[in-house]
């Protein structure tokens, strides 16, 4: 239930107009810092859904794999130059980005997680790294505007911070795969 | 069988969220065509042809006058500011080589208009330097402001044209060649870095109304 609490007013932090329009104004805080928040906080919430509706999870999400899908969808869907701009002119979008981050990328990734093998996560971390070594390069070599709300110079921050995420994502992995934790017990 | 009905049911679950991310996907790039603002702002524009509205210009000389001064006439319209370093230069640049294409149309069938989204630095002397370092005539091509910011605003907004400042004195800004056809609608967007796919379109525009005519 705690959780659940911090989850909910993380949101409806977020949801504050002046936080709101802070955040979107700077591209990189958009996407790593709104975005990743709103992921969080649908993940703290989850607990109370996993609660309530056992059985819906337990029938629907058996192994995890649909729901780490629809999270790796709604991420990627939010990186896409477009969804951004229009967040920032379109209220329906930016309505349906307050709804389906916690909801349809937090809640499941909290249920997924879990039961996944662990080679379903590293799968998962490897997708995201290639991804966004990828989106890094397109928002640091690509010559112009990709959105239309957001200055050149703000891109190429972006292009950094999707490299720099990606760099802590192989680190990551080269750490799962040298280091037995067992050595160490 | 249980674990068979769970796996059925996962599965199920499984398509239905590739259905729906395939859905979102489809609908959010208006088919898998527009993956930027940009795309899409440009697809939209050819739909609509929005119309230029009747705003006051005043030109590097001084004089003032509306669109309907280009009445039956193609306009190709860039949007710049004469404080611009990088995109600008390139795009009236592109915009002479333009005009040098198309000698035996220009003046006659279609003007060039520059029009600077800042008025307030851009005051006709400016321009008129301006004018002269891209060695447009100021009759046939002209370099123009808008001085009202409200008749600015308006037509920005219409054609699409979004410009933020950078608090510097320098705004990012999009850029391509509108071309308006005679009875002032817009009626292509086309990429600037690209003047003789742009050339070829404007002359079979022109050739095809006069065949046309005959």
């Amino acid at each position: 239930m705690t959780s659940f609490i911090y989850g909910l007013l993380l949101y409806i932090f977020l949801m504050i107009p002046p936080v709101a329009n802070l955040v979107e104004s700077i591209m990189i805080t958009h996407m790593h810092m709104q975005m990743p928040f709103l992921v969080i906080a649908g993940f703290l919430m989850g607990k109370l859904y996993q609660r309530r509706f056992p059985l819906f999870f337990e029938k629907w999400n058996n192994n995890g794999i649909p729901g780490i899908t629809l999270f790796m969808i709604i991420i990627i869907y939010w990186t896409i130059p477009r969804t951004m701009d229009e967040a920032l002119t379109l209220q329906s979008v930016e309505i349906f980005k307050f709804i389906s981050l916690p909801f349809l990328a937090g809640i499941p990734l909290r249920d997924s997680w879990s039961k996944l093998s662990s080679f379903g996560r590293n799968t998962v971390i490897v997708i995201f790294m290639i991804k966004y070594f990828g989106m890094g390069a397109l928002y640091i070599w690509w010559p112009s505007q990709l959105c239309n709300n957001y200055l050149l110079i703000d891109q190429l921050t972006l292009g950094w911070g999707f490299i720099t995420t990606a760099l802590c994502l192989l680190l990551y992995l080269i750490y799962v795969f040298m280091i037995n934790p067992s050595d160490y017990e | 069988m249980i674990s068979v009905l769970k796996k059925r049911h996962t599965t199920i679950s499984l398509i239905v969220v590739i259905l729906f991310g395939t859905f979102l996907f489809y609908i959010g790039t208006d088919g898998f065509k527009a993956f930027t603002a940009e795309t899409a702002r440009l697809n939209d524009l050819k739909e609509e042809k929005p119309v230029f509205p009747q705003i006051t210009i005043e030109d590097s000389k001084g004089r003032t006058y509306s669109i309907s001064e280009f009445e039956n006439k193609y306009v190709l319209i860039t949007f710049l500011y004469t404080s611009c370093g990088t995109v600008c230069p390139q795009l009236e640049k592109n915009m002479a080589e333009l005009y040098e294409r198309l000698p035996q149309y220009v003046g006659k069938e279609i003007v060039f208009l520059s029009i600077s989204f800042d008025p307030t630095r851009d005051d006709p002397e400016r321009l008129e330097t301006y004018r002269k370092a891209f060695g447009s005539d100021g009759d046939t091509w002209r370099m123009v402001r808008i001085v009202d910011k409200n008749e600015l605003d308006l037509l920005l907004k219409r054609f699409g044209v979004i410009v933020i400042p950078d608090g510097n004195g320098n705004f990012t800004h999009n850029s391509a060649f509108y071309l308006v056809d005679k009875t002032g609608r817009l009626s292509e967007v086309m990429d600037y870095t690209k003047i003789e796919e742009a050339a070829d379109k404007i002359v079979t525009l022109i050739e095809s109304e006069k065949g046309n005519k005959k």
